[in-house]
Parts: C-alpha cells; structure tokens; sequence
C-alpha cells in the first residue's frame, strides 16, 4: 500500500522498482491459497493415494508395491454394493433434478411476471437451509405418521409407503437440496440466449417444442454440462443426507467410508474408498474443465 | 496465453476440491464423534459440532485459601449442567476449601481424550496438567495405563465406592459415577400387560407375531441398538456376559456371532418398515413417540427424560428383561498421578458417590446410580422397579465392537452374503 502511493507521487524513480513489483504481486497474491491448498490438500491427499498403492509385508517389514488394497474392495460385494448404490443414486438425483430443473429455469427464463420473482426466492430457498435440519425436517415430513402420512389419510388414502430409510428418501433430499444451484445455472445459460433468435426461429414457424430442442437445448449445451459435472460431483460425496434418511445397507461411499474410518477403525479401507471416490469424481471433472476451458464459439 | 492459464488454474482448483474427498479421510481429519455406547451421544454428521471452543489452558491461581479442582468433561449439555449448576455448588457448600473449576471440552477436538494425553504429555516433562479430574474411562486408551498415567482408585482413597454395584468398577484406574441402561419401551395402549416380553427369548417370539411394530437403530450409530445387538450374541453364546473379555477378541466367540446374525436375520422382516434401521437413537424414539412402531430398545436416560419432558407419550412404559438385562454403559471419572490437587479430586469423586447425589442422578439425569440401588432410598427402589436389573452387564467394546458392526451390516442389514474370506 505504501508503496503505491509512493509510486503515484514520484512516478519517475520508481518506475523500475513498479515493473519489478508488478512481476511478483500476482505471485504474493495467489500464494497463500497455493501455499495452503499444497500443506493441507495436495499433500495428504497424494500421501493418501500413495499409502494405498503400498503394502507393507507384516514379517520382513518390505514394502512393495501393489494393488491389494484395491483388489480386495473390489472382491467385497458389500462395498461393491456401496459403489453400485451410489452410481445409482447420483445419477437418478441428477436426472430428477434436470426434469425438476429445467421447466423451472425455462420459467424463470421467459416470465416477467411477479409471481416469478416469487418462484425464484423459492427455488433458492433450500440454498440457506442446512443439511442436518432439512434431514431432520424430512424425517418428520415424510416418515410414518409423519405430516404427509397424516394429511393422506385424511382424505382417505392408507397406502402411503415412506421414503425415509429408503433410496428414494436419499434421492428426495438431495435433489430438494441442489435444486437451488441447478435452476441458477440453468436460468443463466438460457438468459444468454438472446431473445432475437428465439423469436427469428418462431417467426419462420418453429414450434415450442423445436425452439426448445434446436435452438435453447444447443445454445445452453454449456450450463447443462456444468449443471451435469457439479450436481454429480456434489451428490457421489454427499454424507448427512444418506447418513440420516437413507437405508442400513447399501450406504453411499461417504457413509461408508465414515464408517470403514470410525467404526472398524480400518484407515487404509477407508483411504482406498476416498481413492476411488476421487477417481470416479475426477473423471466428471475432466469434463467440467473441459467444458467450462472450451473458448465460446 | 489467457485461456492456457485459465485452464491451469481452474484444472488446479479442481483437483484440489476433489482431493478434499481423500484427505477427508486421510490422516489426523476430525471424523464426527460417535460414541456408540455413550447414552447421551446424539451423534450428528456432518461437521455440526460446536467447533473450538477453546481449551482453557491457565487455571485461576488458588487465592484466599480455596484450592482449585480442575476438572474435564466433555459430556452432552445435560451432565455439564447438571455438574455445573447442582454438583459444584452443593459439592463447593461442603468443602468451602475447594473449587470446581470445570472446562466443558465437548466437540472440542478429541474431547477428554486428547485433555489425558495432555496430562501424560505434562507428566513426561514434569510440568503441571493442570488437570486434576477427567470423565474418562482407563480401559479405553490402555497405553495410558501402561505409562502409569492413572492413580489408583479404590475405598482406601474413595470410601464411598463401598457401596457401588457389582460389576460396574471395570478398571483400578477409574471410577464410575453413574450409569444407564438399555430397556425395551412399549406403548401400553396397544401392547397388552400379558404380552409384554420378559426375556429375549419372549421379545423374539412377539417380534415375529407383530410385524413392523419393533425397531432397533443401527449397532454403530446409536447404543440403543448397539446393547440390543450385543443382548442378541449373548443370547446365542449362552448368556454369559463375562466370556467377553477386553482386549483382543477371542476368535472362537466371534465365530459364535453368525448365531446371533441368523437370529436378527430371522426377525430382520418383521423390523418396522420391512427391515429399516434408523441411524440413531433419537430417531428410535421418534418413531415410538410417533406410534411408527409400539416396542423398541432405547436408553434408559434418554427414554426417562422424554417422558419427563413430554416428547414420549405417558403411555409409553419401560421393562428390563428378568433373564439377562440390556447391557448399559457407565460413566467413569480418572485422576492422573501428576495432579497438583489430588485431595480435591479425591474428594470430588467421594461426594458423588454420596446416596444424595445418586438419587439426582436417578430423579435429575434419568441415569442409573452408580452404587447399588438397595443403598438408595427405598421410594425410589420401587419407583423403578420395573427397571432395576441385578446386574448390568459390561460390554469390553475396542475391538469386540468392530466385529459386531461390520458382522451386523454384512449378514443382517444387507442380503448380500461374504464370498469366501
């Protein structure tokens, strides 16, 4: 700061000591994240990776390396259940929150009216409210003699079977939760689309259905991906969610691994699922990049 | 040249978040408590934890005369209260020459874990603790014990451990003060007097005869749950309660345990909602309290405070089983040698051994006495009588408790069964 100033007053013999300042100001400045994301995520994180790539022999101390670690999770058909379910789960959250998403950014989109500044507090709503609570609210809402429950059976309807302790509990939060950032995207990609080229196409006879497929669907190709990387992302780690309203067996690898941690007290197990984990997260983020790297045509 | 760098620095952060993943569990990361046996333990994922409140390091120097008690706990809210608003006052009135100064270090960190490892730290480099009393049991951190951590306890230095019942003084190094128990609660509306099950054997036999109507949360995420699937082993390995040693697990006896995962598996779809297992024990309770289901395993602290409190229907009514009890769990106190006030600790540990203070425990916490109920008032014995187990077995956990959650979730809570180990 001082330094700067100085420099405004006597711009003359400062002018070498500025070049020299501005070649290592953005370096000072992007320092302490790189600093810390290298301390406290880079390294442990590759320490991790590591120690489940070795094994060390109980009798002669050697290490070597190998894939047992690996190997082994995937000759248990209980974490490969794990796996399995949280594939499942994510995609089906993802799914349901482009149906649930998509009309409501297209809404958002082309309505000027009043009611769609009310829709779209609502629609961010679930952004402030926190995971445990909304379980916990769910649990409530959606659980035997729960509100619904009760409120069916008032107009005569017994068969209700509940989601909570089931996948379907798990899917329902989650796409409850991430519908906030799924319709900020969404509405922000279809906002790009000018306005010009929708009424061109409708001008020359295009229906809602072709807009929405040739011109919209393309143009807004970009936010959907993002929407697509993240959501998924987001959902294969998620934790309280799953850990709450979700079924015993089979959990998703964020419940499983606290648990491998915690309760069998078994690291390296838990190292190898957090790997894996990454790996499948890491792929869907090759894609983002991409995505998001890709200059504008 | 602007997208390169773009793309470096956006591919940069990326891997750093998704890392977040690994190191998560990697190593020296805060993993949620959970005390599978700890009955106040409502265990909440998910980082909700109250975070660093820090850790009082400098004690108030003892001035006019009064010596300071230091003392650690990192109990839920209702045992700090309880010791802060009741026990220091009522304890302080008695021995005017003591203080409690008690530092609450729930959430914080490793809780009374990492405040004993500081005291032996202290103790390697003869420096004060400042630790003079900890809620922490000897048995769980036997490296402790090893390095003569611990002051021994016993009537000599406490006289009033007399009186505690029989089997719940597990270690020479600690000493329980209170305790609670797992019961089976019912709801008298809908379960008549006459079914109402005595022993294991009799709950399995109504289980099965009323399908959805009892539920147990799962072994390692709520005690509840965790003492009905340790009930359901003793059951098969022929009620003994002291075959389970501490220490490694005895291979022969875990063996045993694929008994007591067929018995679960048996009743597994007669389990509320076809075989659903909530994921503590408060949802346990909310399910009984919410007529979900009529019968349940549940604390007996934590099922008293409900209906002291109202969030149980009145009609809900607890029983201890006539054969083998529900185990429990205890809550112990531990003296480090190196304390600089140790008469005070001693004391301490005395007064709430005292018959006043475990009526509170009884009537305040909805725990059970640490000392045998016959040295209690005799209203009170048979206030509770439906409850009062002759013995509450004692569980070794470590290990032990590993090979019940992981044999639990592989052969009871899933149909996939092990391949070839």
């Amino acid at each position: 700061m001082a330094t700067a100033r100085v420099t405004i007053t006597q711009p003359a013999p400062a002018a070498p000591f500025r070049r020299d300042l501005s070649g290592i100001l953005p370096y000072l400045l992007i320092s302490p994240p790189v600093i810390i994301m290298t301390l406290l995520i880079f390294f442990p994180a590759a320490q991790a990776v590591i120690e489940t790539l070795f094994l060390q022999d109980a009798k002669s101390g050697q290490t070597s390396v190998s894939l047992q670690n690996y190997s082994k999770f995937f000759a248990d058909p209980v974490l490969v259940a794990n796996l399995q379910f949280t594939v499942f789960v994510t995609l089906a959250t993802v799914a349901l929150l482009f149906v649930v998403g998509f009309p409501l950014a297209l809404y958002l989109r082309f309505s000027k009216s009043r009611i769609a500044a009310a829709v779209q507090v609502l629609a961010l709503f679930p952004l402030f409210v926190p995971g445990v609570i909304l379980a916990f609210a769910l649990i409530r809402f959606l659980g035997t003699h729960g509100m619904l429950d009760t409120l069916l059976r008032l107009i005569g309807f017994a068969g209700y079977n509940t989601p909570y302790l089931h996948p379907q509990g798990i899917v329902l939060a989650l796409v409850w939760e991430h519908i906030p950032f799924t319709v900020l995207v969404l509405t922000a990609g279809l906002r790009q689309v000018e306005d010009a080229v929708v009424e061109s196409a409708r001008d020359v006879g295009a229906n809602e259905w072709q807009i929405f497929t040739r011109i919209l669907l393309p143009l807004a190709m970009r936010s959907a991906v993002i929407v697509f990387c993240l959501n998924v992302i987001g959902v294969f780690g998620a934790f309280t969610i799953p850990y709450l309203l979700g079924p015993a067996q089979p959990m998703m690898m964020g419940v499983s691994m606290q648990q491998t941690f915690n309760g069998y007290q078994d690291r390296i197990g838990a190292l190898t699922q957090a790997v894996l984990t990454f790996l499948v997260c890491a792929t869907v983020g090759i894609l983002y990049v991409r995505t998001v790297t890709r200059p504008r045509r | 040249m602007f997208n390169v760098r773009l793309k470096g620095i956006l591919l940069l952060t990326l891997v750093a978040a998704m890392l977040l993943v690994a190191t998560a569990c990697g190593g020296g990361a805060v993993a949620p408590t959970s005390a599978p046996s700890g009955s106040q333990a409502t265990s909440v994922p998910g980082g909700t934890q109250a975070t660093s409140a820090p850790v009082a390091t400098n004690a108030p120097a003892a001035s006019g005369g009064t010596q300071v008690i230091n003392l650690y706990l990192d109990d839920d809210t209702n045992i700090t209260d309880w010791i802060t608003n009741k026990m220091a006052p009522a304890f302080q009135k008695q021995f005017p020459q003591y203080k409690v100064n008690l530092t609450i270090v729930r959430g914080v960190g490793g809780g009374d874990n990492d405040v004993a490892d500081r005291a032996l730290a202290a103790m390697q480099t003869n420096s004060d603790p400042q630790v003079d009393l900890i809620g922490f049991d000897a048995n769980s951190k036997p490296n402790l014990v090893q390095a003569g951590l611990w002051l021994k306890l016993d009537e000599t230095n406490v006289p009033n451990s007399k009186n505690l019942a029989k089997g719940v003084k597990t270690s020479d190094f600690s000493m329980p003060y209170r305790g609670s128990q797992v019961l089976l609660a019912y709801d008298s509306t809908k379960v008549k007097e006459s079914e109402v099950p005595h022993t294991f054997a009799e709950l399995i036999t109504w289980i099965k005869a009323h399908p959805g109507q009892f539920v147990y949360c799962r072994p390692d995420k709520g005690g509840s749950g965790g003492n009905f699937v340790i009930r359901a082993i003793y059951e098969v390995t022929g009620k003994d309660p002291s075959k389970f040693k501490p220490g490694k697990p005895d291979p022969g006896l875990v063996a045993d345990f694929s008994k007591a995962w067929a018995l679960l598996r048996d009743i597994h779809p007669a389990i509320y909602d076809s075989g659903s297992y909530p994921s503590g024990n408060t949802q346990t309770l909310t399910l009984l309290g919410n007529g979900s289901v009529s019968m349940a395993s549940v604390w007996s602290d934590q099922a008293l405070q409900g209906l002291a409190k109202g969030s149980l229907p009145p009609a809900i009514k607890l029983v201890q089983f006539t054969d083998l009890p529900f185990p429990g769990g205890d809550s112990y106190l531990s003296i480090p040698k190196n304390s600089r006030n140790t008469q005070g600790a001693l004391a301490f540990v005395n007064f709430l051994l005292t018959s006043d203070v475990q009526v509170s425990v009884v009537k305040d916490l909805g725990g059970f006495p640490a000392v045998d109920w016959s040295t209690l008032p005799k209203e009170l014995q048979q206030q509770y009588t439906s409850v009062i187990a002759s013995s509450v077995p004692n569980w070794p956990g470590g290990d032990w408790t590993s090979a019940r959650d992981k044999g639990w979730y592989e052969n009871v809570a899933t149909n996939i069964k092990q391949g070839a180990p």
